[in-house]
């Protein structure tokens, strides 16, 4: 092993080295400031931003602030997916993952011995995930010196339009002024106002570094987040619970998120359904009390746990920013935004998950922050297309989809009697042998019913299910109808051709369970 | 992390245990930028910096070749070990892009570089060239 990067990743610098302009330098300069740019957040938008601006000539510097959280966590650049979201996420989720195919292994003919014996050593995980993160955050570091982006590391704010306060660790400022600033601060998890969510609860900004094996543990809260954080702790051996306070997966086509949660209800993950919490207090054993009501039968229930999570929601990051010096416009804790990501000041824009409105995905905010470069100084015009993005749950059983959920599929052509569902189970080949459970492993194509039949939405509940999506996102973004999905001939055997083998409709009330494998 | 550092610096232990004082200058931790001036720069024997993060396990595998490499060479080089995240920027200005990355430097110049985890053989030969001064 040569370094501790990725080839690709080596690679990825050598060609980037040496600025120049793969554009030509079409920006010509024509004020006074410091800065043709300033981006207040160096995570996924902010960065994919800034470089890009770079590319077409403009002179650019990346403000990147963490304040720790209540527990202490905090990290370096690179915003929330690199350090404390996405890449954590996956990879605590293939710890899991292979957990439960080192259990497999033994009916495929590995010989394990001491099967029984087998256990995660949490400690070891956060290192080896925290090792990664580190070379990631290095490696964006280089990348930033090498495109001449100059970084700051302090907390931005507003003094005016134009200019910018960066509050370094030491507490000493730093003025800086720019034709344009983008903003790109992101967000940051939300704590219960009840007593001790503070002081005894962590987030998921804290469960990735946390020092100790997280134990048997509360997660407060049924979006994706909490989801999969309780999906990889019990895939990782500790007992959890998620309290859920309304829906699962609000948002998403709720058919498939009561499938996602069945799914983790049959790993032994406990529900704790229209329940709020109340309070958390320490014990003096170390453990924490949770009290909690049911909003239902409005009963009080407590028990004790090693860790509560709060998964409860995200907020934007517009508090420190001081926005009404710049007289910019917020709502609530995001900031809307026009078509091209402008505020209602003229030269401030944002993008990423402190923007009103738009799903808060990493490669959303990239695209979003490259395309706004390219129009500020590049002399472009394309707008982000925030519609029909493809997204993963990184649930136990994973769940992916693009496009309009039933539900919205129905508001959107007006009725039901509007639309066609083909949906089905199905087997995955290597299931068998393990006899791993099927019963969730559901699939379904929400289309216009008249015509071709155009899709308008994809659902997958099953293995590597973003794998499975992304390229049927690229198809349903080309227009694509049900009579080319099943003029598309499968791979097989692979779980993403079940999606050209839909033949029955949820209208037809036949068995959508499969009869055959292979014919 | 702090595990790392622990080992890391019990590693050093062990190895200053048995070793004279004069080879406790020969391996040092750069300390600051200033340090690296006085130390690095200014020194007048060749000396290797090694370029390492503690979340590197190959910088992890050379530490023990490279020191026992240069205790070999009885004080006639020196390495000055740099923690990349504690020394961000003048890393960076060394162009450290991946690492474990050495370099000899002399008389303030940068002589030589070698990048990634190398054996014990080819380090001894690389040093060598060093103290010859080629």
């Amino acid at each position: 092993m040569l370094t501790i990067f990725n080839k690709r990743a080596i690679v990825r610098l050598v060609f980037c080295a040496g600025t120049g302009s793969r554009f030509g330098s079409t920006y010509k300069r024509n004020h006074n400031y410091d800065y043709d740019l300033i981006v207040i957040g160096g995570g996924s938008g902010g960065l994919a931003c800034a470089k890009e601006a770079i590319q077409h000539g403009a002179k650019v510097a990346c403000l990147d602030y963490v304040t720790p959280t209540p527990l202490g966590t905090k990290w370096g650049i690179g915003g929330t997916c690199v350090n404390v979201g996405c890449i954590p996420k996956k990879l605590m989720h293939q710890a899991a993952l292979l957990g439960e195919g080192l259990h497999e292994a033994t009916a495929y003919g590995w010989d394990i011995p001491n099967k029984e014996q087998i256990k995660p050593d949490w400690n070891k995980l956060v290192e080896s995930v925290q090792n990664h993160i580190k070379s990631v955050n290095w490696v964006t570091r280089v990348d930033l010196r090498d495109k001449h982006v100059e970084y700051v590391n302090g907390l931005g704010s507003f003094k005016d339009a134009h200019t910018v306060v960066a509050t370094l660790k030491n507490k000493s400022e730093k003025i800086l002024t720019a034709d344009k600033i983008v903003i790109a601060v992101g967000g940051r998890p939300n704590y219960p106002d009840i007593p001790g969510a503070i002081e005894h609860g962590i987030t998921s900004d804290d469960i990735f570094s946390l020092d100790r094996a997280p134990g048997k543990t509360l997660v407060v809260g049924a979006g994706y987040i909490g989801l999969e954080c309780a999906g990889f702790l019990k895939g990782l051996g500790y007992d959890a619970t998620v309290m859920v306070r309304s829906i699962v997966l609000r948002g998403f086509d709720q058919q498939m998120a009561t499938i996602v949660s069945d799914a983790m209800v049959e790993r032994g993950i406990n529900f704790l359904h229209k329940c709020i919490p109340k309070s958390v207090e320490k014990q003096a054993d170390g453990k924490l009390l949770v009290k909690w009501l049911n909003t239902e039968a409005n009963t009080e229930h407590s028990d004790v746990y090693d860790t509560v999570l709060w998964a409860i929601g995200r907020k934007g990051l517009v508090e420190d920013l001081k926005l009404e010096n710049a007289g910019v416009v917020f709502k609530g804790t995001k900031i809307e935004v026009s078509e091209a990501e402008g505020t209602n000041v003229s030269n401030i824009f944002a993008v990423g998950d402190v923007i009103y409105g738009k799903p808060e995905l990493t490669p959303v905010a990239i695209h979003a922050g490259r395309l706004l470069a390219r129009r500020l100084f590049g002399g472009s015009t394309q707008t982000m297309d925030y519609v029909d993005v493809a997204t993963t749950v990184f649930s136990p059983l994973e769940y992916a989809c693009v496009g309009l959920s039933e539900e919205d599929a129905i508001k959107k052509m007006g009725g039901e009697e509007n639309i066609e569902v083909y949906h089905g189970f199905y087997k995955p080949t290597e299931f068998f042998i393990p006899q791993k459970s099927v019963r969730y492993c559901y699939l379904k194509a929400v289309a216009e019913r008249s015509g071709d039949q155009k899709v308008l939405g994809l659902h997958y509940v099953g293995p590597v299910a973003g794998e499975v999506i992304q390229g049927f996102a690229v198809a349903l973004k080309a227009g694509l109808t049900i009579k080319t999905l099943f003029n598309t001939v499968g791979i097989h055997p692979t779980t993403a051709e079940e999606f050209t083998r839909l033949n029955i409709t949820k209208r037809s009330g036949l068995d959508p369970t499969p009869a055959s494998c292979c014919s | 992390m702090s595990s790392l550092r622990t080992a890391f610096a019990a590693n050093q232990l062990l190895r200053r245990g048995f070793t004279t004082s004069s080879r406790m200058m020969e391996i040092f931790k750069v300390q600051s930028v200033q340090d690296f001036e006085e130390k690095v720069k200014k020194s007048d024997k060749p000396v290797i910096v090694d370029f390492f993060a503690t979340w590197c396990n190959p910088c992890k595998m050379l530490t023990p070749r490279i020191e026992s490499v240069i205790g070999e060479k009885k004080g006639q080089i020196a390495l000055a070990k740099v923690d990349i995240d504690e020394h961000v920027d003048l890393a960076l200005d060394y162009d450290v892009q991946s690492v474990p990355v050495l370099m000899v430097v002399q008389n303030g110049k940068v002589i030589k570089r070698l990048v990634g985890l190398q054996d014990t053989d080819k380090l001894r030969d690389w040093v060598d060239k060093a103290v010859d001064g080629k």
